[in-house]
């Protein structure tokens, strides 16, 4: 009850009062339960995974939940990272709370067929929260990605959404963007008849046009990764996964 | 139109596409976007509320099992979500005060008996390790999640929607161009809806 009146309140301030650690990789440990080769091996593990299906599982620990509920920190995180593409919202979480003795698989719309909240909780009663009671946080970390991993790709029911998956979405039509590029044609041909002439068209210099697509509110979609580091690729999650606490 | 100069009537042409362009960059098109968006937001938490009602006999069935005893508790259970599912939910409903409240008021009624239901498994040491039923809560546990990430999203939709209705020019526009637009329904917190049950021995 306090919990929701106070996330209630918050809901218009959520994006500037909570801070997130940044995504810097596909192991963020901001709280520091990872020994530096340890990271790199569940890195990794996590990276060979997403070149061969190109879902985005990340694992992250933090150091606080800021007071909040972990199912709600972990939505929040998942959307300010994007987890997964766009369209597939093929992402997943793992998240470990170690102070707050809370961990949480949260899972990408598109992958929740799959990886079900039933199996999550499976993951975090086996395979975690038995680890992390005797205080190994790296084997309970690598043990649950395994898990996860090995969820994913293992059923019959799995390939069946793989395939569907793995075929290429073609790109959307976005008419927005077409219209803007056909002003820009326009404006260039019709300065290329008018170059003749001494009047010049459209007086004064043209400012940049700023169009406004409507945006999800709430639901931060869109973001545009660029070559180079990890990022997240759009997608998104409604809650989906499990928690548990050791 | 034909007989004007070329330049003139690419100017023309331009004058209109700027025009619309520059008509969408104020926002005429806010208050319909909005509305979707509240819209689809609204069928989202629907969704989710309907999943949790699809749970709850297979839950049911389950205790049953186990705690027959508790058929108090059961029946609650089983009639509030009858009471739930009678509610005649459509596109009204998210603008009608009356009938949103009675949605609302409902859904946190299964909410209390579910709690409740939860709270007398704790005695029942040979259910709460019958994997049936681990699954079962897991799968409650995930949809009342849900049901709270889609309500979040939800009244923030209707936030942005009704900020748009009442604010200027979001107003003028709609007073002039969507006069049938309406400011819609949000969630209030109500006491004990969302407050975890209470284990007692």
């Amino acid at each position: 009850m306090v919990i929701l009146a106070a996330l209630l309140l918050l809901i218009p301030l959520a994006a500037i009062a909570q801070t997130f650690p940044p995504l810097t990789g596909r192991v963020v440990d901001a709280a520091n339960l990872l020994q530096p080769q340890e990271r790199a091996a569940l890195e990794a593990k996590l990276k060979a995974y997403e070149d061969k299906t190109t879902d985005q599982v990340v694992v992250a620990t933090v150091p606080s939940l800021e007071g909040y509920a972990i199912e709600d920190y972990a939505n929040r995180l998942f959307r300010h990272w994007q987890l997964g593409d766009k369209e597939k919202d093929n992402g997943a979480l793992l998240l470990v709370a170690p102070n707050e003795r809370k961990v949480r698989i949260e899972v990408g719309y598109g992958l929740e067929g799959a990886l079900t909240d039933a199996l999550s909780k499976v993951i975090i009663t086996t395979a975690i929260a038995p680890q992390f009671q005797r205080g190994n946080f790296a084997g309970g970390i690598d043990a649950g990605t395994d898990a996860v991993l090995s969820i994913l790709t293992g059923d019959a029911e799995e390939w069946q959404r793989r395939a569907e998956v793995r075929e290429d979405a073609e790109t959307p039509f976005d008419p927005v963007a077409a219209f803007i590029i056909f002003l820009v044609l326009f404006f260039i041909i019709s300065r290329m008849m008018s170059a003749g002439r001494p009047r010049r068209i459209g007086r004064g210099r043209h400012g940049p046009w700023i169009v406004t697509t409507g945006g999800w509110p709430g639901r931060s979609r869109g973001g545009w990764s660029g070559g180079g580091g990890f990022s997240g690729r759009g997608g998104s999650s409604g809650g989906g996964g499990a928690s548990g606490s050791w | 139109m034909m007989g004007l100069p070329l330049p003139a009537r690419i100017r023309a042409v331009l004058t209109v596409m700027v025009l619309s362009l520059g008509l969408s960059a104020c926002g005429i098109n806010n208050v319909p976007t909005l509305e979707e968006q509240a819209k689809s937001a609204w069928s989202e938490v629907q969704n989710q509320y309907q999943r949790r009602a699809d749970l709850i006999p297979n839950l049911v069935e389950t205790v049953k099992g186990f705690a027959r005893q508790e058929q108090e508790v059961l029946t609650q259970v089983t009639e509030a979500r009858a009471r739930a599912s009678q509610i005649q939910v459509d596109a009204s409903t998210v603008t009608d005060p009356e009938q949103f409240r009675r949605f609302q008021e409902a859904q946190n009624q299964l909410s209390g008996a579910l709690g409740r239901l939860l709270a007398t498994v704790e005695r029942y040491p040979e259910l709460k390790s019958n994997a049936n039923f681990l699954a079962l809560q897991s799968q409650l546990e995930g949809t009342e999640n849900r049901i709270a990430v889609a309500r979040r999203d939800y009244i923030e939709a209707v936030r942005a929607y009704n900020t748009e209705l009442r604010t200027i020019p979001g107003r003028w526009i709609a007073a002039i161009v969507y006069p049938e637009a309406e400011p819609m329904q949000t969630f209030t917190a109500t006491a004990g809806a969302e407050r975890p049950p209470e284990v007692k021995f």
